[in-house]
């Protein structure tokens, strides 16, 4: 064990948690984000929360943040140069061809991070089979390099076709680029990922080259801060991959954190999963904006290897979480049939939904539940006092516009807003072939406790579980992310003993590569997963192998049949056809200290009121709710209910039990 | 031209009779719950299928349908297959007896071209559903099966339906849920993939029953009563959508010219028209000046016509919702029998998907007379499909196919871009890396092509060149359309360049073969494909000289082109 400080910045608040070692306390708090300078909302949050000697003792800082994403999604990083093999420089806006709104006949590709005049070709090409049909000149990168000084290139990306085969000419590439006098960052696509497809791992290069020196300011500042605030711990940031990066790798490696946004949830669920023993769990994390859902299965959420965002491939490993623009926010109006729709537009933090009374009009999720009496009698713990009557001015308009009365307008904006969110969390499960009535529905962030019985109604779902600390429990994920390092190669060979040899040797190569970094201690542990596929097929699953040593430590004939179980677990069939490997994954894991899991001492806030006339959208009316702060839930409590607590409110109705858990969790069933 | 033989079509079938009553929030839950379901039978549906045309380019269309064949929902695929079931599902049900006949628990397959709209390869599964011992309704999923023994596994020159493949014209697969071993036993025997077969079978079967259960329960959560007035609501609300927006367009007939470049198995261009019929917000999509019925397989059946009706309005006018039944109300479609849009038996029907999306693009330009402001100029126009075979250096075979992307057209406020024809929106293209650790082959180019998208205030989108040297024998079948007919700019802009598909064999004259059977390209020689360039929009002369300036620094056109076009920049 030992003391941590972990902060995620979202887009509307800053949530701060801290673990306290030596009392085994553990203190939430939250403050507003500061968009144009994040770093000082994490110093106010800190400076607000802990005091001088936690921060003193702390060990680990652990950040979640959108720092790197936003600046993508902004547009403000590096004026990049591409440097591309002959005849291929518009890989990067040719993409794959598709239409990402399949139904949009104006939908127009995303405009690439490099224009076309700042990609630029150099001669010599690699075969698939390592064949070498010239090489690169130093005349062409260097009449590269002038053009690229025109135009202020800070920060070129080399991306060359094929070389995840054979990285020599981007290798030469870089040591021209040096020798024609550019001095800015560099970006080799091979160092980024060894794995093939050209567009997506140019993309990923690109990113990386666009974030890159926005990261590593950032980084450095809000590093700078943390000293100056008398910490003199390691400094961690999440990875999109999961688990967690030191700021120095981060500079370096930047786009491995780009979707890292809702991974603290989906980890702080997956510890708890373990702790739960529950084998399959769904997450709902209900946000301002958005939601996001995961898989927790047999306590791990899923790994992708392949994301997007904006649609800009990334290849890195994410967790697969999926998002809606769905939230408290998401705001309801009559479409031109003049039926009700909900989101995705958004209130957002400003002005908010109008019950916040910060100027806001139009009606948001928040509104229909403070409306409806959900939140309880109308003061939050941030502070903010419901102004019912605007919610209910706000609510009125869509009402009218539908014909409806307000209080059906304002239930209706809940159920349309838990139907959107029903299909998402139904999809990501029916995609793994699973059946989401018998899992079990894990609600957190600010709004996720309100909706708990309502999405469980609306998924037929039969269990609930609200972890503790629901309403920052992305930040509370990320006190336990253990730090990970991983590489990735393509390697394309029929999977039968002979690819023994070079797996191992690949294997070997990447671990090399990670430690080369200079990050991993000696403690790290490796593990390893292939990617394998049917013959003939696209489809690959990544299959975890035992290691012996840092050597394959698994027959292949086992390994393959793991493949066979786990494709007819995942697509309901299996084939005799021979299998193949594409790439070797590898991994470098060095866990952080364990830490126990102390229930929150809740000071809950004290209301003078013990029931109020809310709705149950089970019986369609409004009945009285009990309203309970959680430390006095007892043995357990009947709906309907209202449970309160420092960050969050949870919304009980009626048909269900609530009893508190023996991890700090709350459990609903439904009632006998 | 007789009128002998003309047919109207409503595209949508009218409001039912119904009990009980819904409201607005109630229906739009309704929606969303049988959106869900039909996603969830696509989902079960590609978890579980064998083929990658399935579960990776989406060649398949899922819906579900209530008892009077009207589109509840339908998951996103290929859009060519949207709106085409309910024909398949009549004809189904017609097959094995008609309603009476049905049961809980039946399974029904079907693939004769002129119901089902496609070539024989897209057969059809069907699962009636049922609430308590009423029937209400059935979910269908049309999936493009690898093989199903036609004179060969790809075919753009066969003369009759009969060279196309096995025939199942509505037969039970499953009777009350017992498989029907006379008929499987057929299936698998006529073939030469039964594996694949077998397997992609079981998938659409599986995501049938994924939606009859999912279906059945919408309506048990609901009652039958509220469920029916919550539908009729939803497609009133469609129909609305749908006439909001062509109650802005002038009333009048539009007539959209298109030609094919040949039948594929005649020479000779094939010309044919497309009127739309505009009257206060009913529309009218006239195919009966099309001409007769084509020797070779470019003929586009029935339900492949009235979906390109469908889906050319609903993706103009839909606002890009999930389309249903209402969308389609205020459709009416009008062919003649014995035309290419509207063949009978025996015509070939192999390569229908091409004058269908030339069916697309001609609506399209026919509602541009009315609005050009409402479309955008023609596409590229095809899909510029290749398969192609043979055996490599260590003897293996190997096969690949795929459509390749396009310039797209310019619309009022946008320049076009670059990529796979609408008709293919849900399917991408492989990656150059992937393709040549598959394939004998070395793509020594794919660039965006200066100069080929139209000139215009707004300019097309750039067509794209792929240079393939191959280091083994091949064989290949391209299907590149309009490569005599370059895509049409609108409001004053300029034209893109055509498609063009050419093999160049040393020592001899390249030649051009944009639609061709089983070609040999010998090792080391080479195959260009030459993708069209969308069509410009408005007058390039009132293209701000910033923006030509920008094209020509990043190549999208060359001095020459930009002299020739865009006079306004030497002007200043």
């Amino acid at each position: 064990m030992s003391t941590r400080i972990a902060v995620d910045i979202g887009g509307t608040f800053t949530d701060l948690v801290y673990f306290d070692e030596k009392t085994g306390a553990t203190v939430q708090g939250k403050v507003s984000t500061v968009p144009s300078a994040p770093e000082q909302g994490v110093e106010t949050a800190i400076q607000t929360f802990v005091p001088p000697e936690i921060i003193a003792d702390a060990e680990y800082f652990l950040h979640g943040t959108t720092v790197g994403l936003n600046a993508l999604l902004e547009r403000r990083g590096a004026t990049v140069g591409l440097i591309t093999t002959d005849g291929f420089r518009d890989a990067l806006e040719i993409r794959r061809g598709d239409r990402v709104e399949m139904y949009n006949l104006f939908w127009h590709q995303t405009k690439p991070l490099v224009p076309r005049r700042l990609r630029l070709e150099v001669p010599g090409r690699i075969l698939a089979d390592g064949t070498i049909e010239g090489a690169p000149t130093a005349e062409a990168v260097s009449s590269a390099v002038r053009t690229f000084a025109e135009h202020g290139v800070n920060s070129i990306a080399v991306s060359l076709i094929n070389a995840y085969v054979d990285p020599q000419h981007e290798i030469l590439v870089e040591k021209l680029l040096r020798e024609a006098g550019f001095e800015g960052g560099i970006t080799l696509s091979h160092r980024i990922s060894g794995e093939y497809r050209e567009y997506e791992r140019t993309s990923t290069a690109v990113i990386d080259a666009f974030v890159r020196g926005r990261m590593a300011n950032y980084l450095q500042r809000l590093d700078g801060k943390l000293r100056d605030l008398g910490f003199t711990g390691q400094s961690l940031i999440t990875r999109s991959g999961g688990g967690s990066m030191t700021f120095s790798e981060a500079e370096e490696r930047p786009f491995e954190t780009i979707m890292s946004g809702p991974v603290g949830g989906a980890q702080g669920a997956s510890e708890f999963a373990h702790l739960l023993g529950d084998e399959q769990i769904v997450t709902a994390d209900v946000g301002g904006t958005s939601f996001d859902t995961s898989l927790i299965l047999r306590g791990e959420p899923q790994i992708l290897f392949e994301g997007e965002i904006d649609n800009m491939p990334i290849q890195s490993p994410w967790v697969d979480v999926r998002s809606i623009g769905a939230g408290g926010g998401s705001i309801a109006y009559a479409d031109t049939g003049g039926f009700m729709r909900v989101g995705p537009q958004s209130a957002g933090a400003d002005p908010g939904p109008a019950c916040y009374a910060k100027g806001g009009t139009a009606p948001a999720v928040t509104d229909g539940a403070a409306y409806l009496g959900m939140l309880g009698p109308g003061e939050l713990a941030s502070g903010i006092t419901l102004d019912i009557d605007a919610a209910k001015n706000a609510i009125a308009q869509v009402a009218s516009a539908i014909d409806q009365p307000v209080e059906k307008a304002a239930a209706g904006i809940l159920q349309i807003a838990a139907t959107s969110m029903a299909n998402a969390m139904r999809e990501i499960s029916v995609e793994q072939g699973l059946d989401p009535r018998g899992m079990t529905l894990l609600p957190f962030g600010g709004a996720g406790p309100m909706m708990g019985t309502l999405l469980a109604d609306e998924m037929q779902m039969n269990r609930i579980v609200i972890p503790p600390y629901a309403g920052i429990f992305s930040a509370w994920g990320l006190l336990g992310a253990d730090m990970v390092q991983s590489a990735s190669q393509t390697l394309i060979l029929p999977f039968d003993e002979a690819c023994v040899e070079p797996v191992n040797r690949i294997l070997t190569d990447l671990l090399t590569g990670i430690r080369a970094r200079g990050e991993s201690s000696d403690a790290a542990e490796p593990s390893l997963r292939l990617d394998v596929r049917y013959l003939g097929q696209e489809h690959t699953l990544s299959i975890p192998v035992a290691l012996d040593g840092e050597r394959l430590g698994e027959e292949i004939p086992i390994i393959a049949e793991r493949f066979r179980e786990e494709y007819a677990r995942t697509f309901g069939a299996t084939m005799n056809d021979g299998l193949e490997l594409t790439s070797v994954r590898a991994q470098l894991k060095t866990p952080l200290p364990k830490r126990d899991l102390v229930p929150p001492k809740d000071a809950s806030p004290a209301s003078g009121v013990a029931e109020i006339e809310a709705y149950s959208f089970r019986d369609a009316t409004r009945k009285p709710f009990r309203i309970c702060p959680r430390d006095q839930l007892g043995d357990g409590m009947d709906g309907p209910l209202i449970v309160t607590e420092t960050v969050t409110t949870t919304y009980v109705d009626s048909g269900w039990h609530i009893r508190p858990g023996t991890h700090g969790e709350m459990i609903l069933e439904r009632s006998a | 031209m007789s009128d002998q033989g003309i047919l109207t079509h409503p595209a949508g079938q009218p409001r039912q009779p119904v009990t009980g009553t819904s409201d607005p929030i109630t229906t739009e839950v309704v929606r969303h719950a049988l959106n869900s379901a039909a996603n969830q039978m696509k989902r079960a549906l590609i978890r579980t299928a064998f083929s990658p045309i399935i579960y990776e380019v989406l060649d398949f269309a899922v819906a579900i349908y209530d008892r009077h064949l009207r589109m509840l929902s339908q998951a996103p695929s290929l859009p060519l297959f949207m709106g085409t079931l309910n024909y398949a599902v009549e004809e189904a049900v017609k097959g094995v007896g008609g309603e009476e006949a049905i049961d809980p628990g039946d399974v029904l397959i079907y693939n004769w071209s002129y119901g089902t709209g496609s070539h024989a390869q897209d057969v059809v599964i069907v699962v009636p559903a049922f609430h308590e011992d009423t029937l209400i309704g059935y979910t269908a999923i049309k999936g493009h099966w690898l093989d199903i023994a036609a004179k060969e596994p790809y075919c753009t020159d066969t003369v009759d339906i009969f060279q196309e493949g096995t025939v199942y014209p509505g037969l039970k697969l499953y009777r009350k849920g017992e498989l029907n071993e006379d008929v499987y036993r057929i299936i698998m025997a006529n073939t030469r993939m039964p594996k694949a077969v077998a397997g992609d079978m079981g998938a659409q079967v599986t995501g049938c029953r994924v939606g009859v259960e999912r279906f059945q329960e919408v309506v048990a959560r609901f009652g039958l009563e509220t469920y029916q007035a919550a539908v009729e609501d939803m497609f009133d609300h469609g129909d609305t959508v749908i006439r909001s927006f062509f109650e802005k367009i002038p009333d009048g007939r539009y007539v959209g010219k298109g030609r094919m470049d040949s039948n594929g198995v005649t020479p000779g261009e094939v010309p044919f028209e497309i009127a739309l019929e505009i009257n206060g917000s009913d529309v009218r999509i006239d195919f009966s000046g099309v001409p007769e019925q084509q020797r070779g397989p470019i003929n586009c059946p029935l339900p492949s016509t009235m979906s390109a009706a469908r889906v050319a309005i609903t993706m103009l006018a839909g606002y890009g919702e999930p389309p249903h039944e209402g969308h389609f109300r205020p459709i009416e479609v009008i062919t003649r029998e014995g035309t290419m849009f509207h063949p009978v038996s025996p015509a070939p029907c192999f390569i229908y998907g091409w004058p269908a999306l030339q069916a697309i693009e001609i609506i399209y330009r026919a509602l541009a007379e009315a609005m050009p402001d409402a479309v955008p100029a023609s596409s590229g126009g095809c899909i510029c499909a290749c398969v192609w075979w043979g055996e490599k250096e260590d003897g293996s075979a190997w096969m690949d196919g795929a459509p390749h992307p396009v310039g797209q057209g310019a619309w009022k406020g946008g320049d076009g871009g670059t990529m796979l024809h609408i008709a293919e929106s849900a399917t991408r293209f492989t990656p150059v890396e992937v393709w040549e650790t598959r394939n004998p082959w070395v793509v020594e180019h794919m660039r965006l092509a200066p100069d080929s998208g139209g000139p215009g205030e707004w300019r097309g989108g750039a067509g794209i060149d792929f240079r393939f040297r191959m280091l083994a024998d091949t064989y290949a079948t391209t299907v590149f359309e309009r490569s005599e007919f370059p895509p049409w700019g609108l409001a004053g802009g300029g034209e893109g360049r055509a498609n063009r598909c050419d093999l160049t064999i040393a020592g001899k004259e390249t030649e051009n073969i944009s639609k061709a059977t089983g070609v040999l390209i010998p090792k080391g020689e080479r195959l260009d494909f030459i993708t069209g360039g969308g069509g410009g929009y408005g007058n390039p002369a009132d293209r701000p000289v910033e923006a030509v300036e920008d094209d020509l620094a990043d190549g999208y056109i060359t001095e020459d082109f930009a002299r020739k076009h865009y006079p306004q920049r030497v002007a200043r």
